[in-house]
């Protein structure tokens, strides 16, 4: 049953802790657009990639400091990888992929390590929507790759990275329908069935 | 020119009660480009918001490192009203406006969960028919919520005022223009909080006390229409963003 | 967002798409996406009109006004074209007073209307020292790209759209209309974005990212009126001649939807 709770409405009774949520008078209250699964957790719809260590990311170096570089996340201020903790040497416009090391409190995000991902297709959808992506274990992600034949690295800030070699289209026709119907339930079954009339 | 009636027989000159709010059409996710938006129909008013953010702070001398600023500009445009074109650019009203609505959803976003960072909210009044600001703040609360910022309420506001010695809602343009007094409100539904108030004419105490009810009962109907208007959106296939102009 | 490091990225895709013959949303290089046109949209306005193509909208309003005519032309009436790129519309755009891209924006589509001499600016005339002025605004709601073309059909529709207004002691009576604006011909221009040795109609915003210069063309049905080459880029004699001919025939397509 979609149950969708807009900024301001009932949650719980009770007072939680829980993202997407606050806590006034005793109770717990949506902030942001959601769905209430049947487990009265919530799942955003909508908002900016909150970024959390040990999510993987895709970026693009941006600018080479002495210390590092600066990775565009598509987050309002750049990530930070240290050279320390690369061993790859990256020119700016290289595209990596890269674990969360820290995030600080100003939400400053400092990755640690990083390989580079090399020429391909990068695109961004809306990061609440990448776990539909990636789908249980991989299972997602891994069934595009199959029927598409080419390397794809999802980023958890949003950024997807497709490979040269392969069907790069039909990546993107199967993101982009995941994109639009990620909370119309019953969507990995029409997956299935776009892929299989390929 | 002679002041028209604004009450004909217990009647307002459109036809409405005096509790009774002009038709009124919502939908959120208009424009593809922005971040979030809306678009609302109300009396003759036709607004449009979108909203950009959490993005960098640019100036980098204006971030502050507590919280997300907050940039709004109201702005009509130049054929939205039936008399003679509007010059394009600021002015002193449309500043003014930009200001207080502004100071409405500094009160309700969660800014600190954004530090140096910029949230910007574009309210423009493609058609104007008394009331912009209240549908611009209506308007602009679906689309802060359909850009997935997080909030405590989603904010309406409508307007209050007297006509011919009579306290009524929402007035249209001749009522603003003709009637005694305006008084633009913006509410936070659950718990009553207003957040923009402001008042120009002659009132006592109890006509305010009044009004404010009046904009109480009306801000239910409003908040609920927001609601749905967010709901609709996101119910099945998230598609293409379309004005319905 | 590092937007120029973005757009590099932008540009070599389309490259790799282009030198196999493909446009990103699977066009034909010569195909304009959806287009939609509705009139009369703003009824506070004299005449108004709301165009897409594929995601990119743009709102147009008219209005008139009573001027003093210029000097040289005083039995004339006038015309302005202006158009804001609104902020809500794109992350490139800044509000604030125009910058060169809505300018470059109006003054094109005006020069494509105004050539084309559509308008009797004769019979604009209302007595001694006072004209009737058009004024055409446009408003960019949503920028995926091309909004030349948009623009152009936005405010042709919107003129097409427009009422005459009253004009009683030498003022315009508000609220009142003495007939549809008489119009000689339906102006429609063509936009056409340079890759290499290719030519793409109706660019979206991420392949403008990667394209050199851009060629616009307006016409009637018999005649070019209006050509502004944009951005940096070279065009040879045969490639212009090449996209007059294109032009021609495509606004005959665009010319159908208005």
């Amino acid at each position: 049953m979609v149950n969708i709770v807009v900024p301001g409405e009932l949650v719980s009774e009770k007072p939680i802790q829980m993202p997407y949520a606050f806590v006034e008078n005793g109770k717990t209250y949506a902030a942001v657009i959601s769905l209430l699964d049947d487990r009265g957790g919530l799942i955003p719809l909508q908002g900016p990639y909150d970024p959390a260590p040990e999510d993987l990311v895709v970026g693009v170096i941006s600018d080479i400091k002495s210390s590092g570089y600066s990775v565009d996340i598509h987050s309002p201020t750049p990530a930070f990888l240290s050279s320390k903790d690369t061993r790859d040497r990256f020119n700016v416009g290289d595209t990596v992929m890269a674990p969360v090391k820290s995030v600080d409190e100003i939400k400053h995000v400092t990755l640690g390590g990083g390989r580079a991902l090399g020429g391909g297709h990068l695109i961004f959808v809306p990061a609440v929507k990448i776990p539909r992506v990636i789908g249980k274990k991989n299972s997602m992600v891994d069934m595009i790759e199959k029927a598409a034949g080419c390397k794809i690295c999802v980023g958890r800030n949003g950024y997807i990275w497709l490979g040269k070699g392969g069907n790069v289209t039909l990546a993107m026709k199967v993101i982009e329908k995941i994109i639009r119907e990620a909370h119309v339930p019953g969507l990995t079954d029409r997956i299935d069935k776009m892929l299989k009339v390929i | 020119m002679e002041k028209p009636t604004l009450v004909v027989e217990g009647k307002r000159l459109d036809g409405r009660a005096f509790d009774q709010l002009r038709p009124i059409k919502m939908k959120a996710h208009v424009i593809n480009a922005a971040d979030g938006s809306a678009y609302v129909e109300w009396g003759d008013n036709k607004v449009l918001v979108g909203v950009y953010g959490p993005k960098e702070c640019l100036p980098r001398h204006m971030a502050n490192p507590y919280k997300a600023i907050v940039k709004c500009r109201y702005s009509m445009a130049p054929f939205s009203v039936l008399e003679e074109r509007i010059r394009t650019g600021p002015s002193r009203r449309s500043t003014e406006l930009s200001m207080v609505i502004r100071q409405v959803f500094e009160h309700t976003m969660f800014l600190e969960a954004y530090p140096e960072t910029e949230i910007d909210i574009f309210i423009d009044i493609l058609q104007a028919g008394g009331g912009t600001r209240c549908a611009g703040i209506t308007a602009a609360s679906i689309a802060l919520a359909d850009a997935g910022i997080p909030m405590r309420d989603l904010i309406c506001a409508v307007s209050a005022g007297k006509i011919d010695g009579q306290i009524a809602v929402d007035l249209s343009k001749d009522e603003d223009n003709y009637g005694e007094a305006d008084v633009p409100v913006a509410i936070a539904p659950r718990n009553k909080d207003i957040l923009l108030f402001q008042m120009d004419g002659l009132l006592t105490r109890d006509e305010i006390e009044h009004m404010l009810d009046l904009a109480y009962s009306a801000s239910s109907v409003i908040n609920r229409m927001q609601v749905d208007a967010l709901k609709e959106a996101y119910s099945g296939e998230r598609t293409e963003a379309v004005l319905p102009l | 967002m590092e937007t120029k490091i973005l757009d590099e990225l932008k540009k070599s895709e389309l490259l790799s798409l282009i030198a196999e013959g493909k446009r990103k949303d699977g066009r034909k290089f010569d195909e304009y996406r959806k287009i939609t046109v509705e009139k009369g949209v703003i009824q506070n306005a004299e005449g108004s009109a709301l165009a897409k193509i594929g995601k990119t909208q743009v709102l147009c309003g008219v209005k008139f006004g009573v001027s003093i005519p210029y000097p040289d032309s005083p039995k004339e009436g006038t015309m302005m074209v202006m158009a804001e790129l609104l902020p809500s519309a794109s992350h490139l755009f800044e509000p604030g007073p125009p910058g060169e891209e809505s300018i470059e924006l109006a003054r094109v589509v005006d020069r494509g209307i105004r050539s084309a001499e559509i308008m009797d600016f004769s019979s604009f005339f209302i007595e001694e020292g006072k004209v009737l002025s058009v004024f055409i605004d446009l408003y960019v709601l949503d920028h995926d790209g091309d909004l030349i073309d948009a623009s152009a059909l936005a405010s042709m529709a919107a003129l097409l759209d427009a009422k005459m207004p009253l004009i009683e002691e030498g003022a315009i009576v508000r609220g009142k209309s003495a007939g549809p604006l008489p119009l000689k011909e339906k102006v429609v221009t063509c936009t056409f974005a340079k890759v290499g040795d290719h030519f793409l109609l109706d660019t979206t915003l991420d392949e403008e990212a990667g394209v050199e210069g851009r060629f616009s063309i307006a016409t009637t049905p018999t005649h070019v009126c209006g050509i502004q080459k944009g951005g940096s880029g070279a065009f040879s004699k045969k490639n212009i001649l090449e996209l007059v001919d294109l032009s021609f025939k495509k606004g005959e397509e665009l010319r159908a939807l208005l």
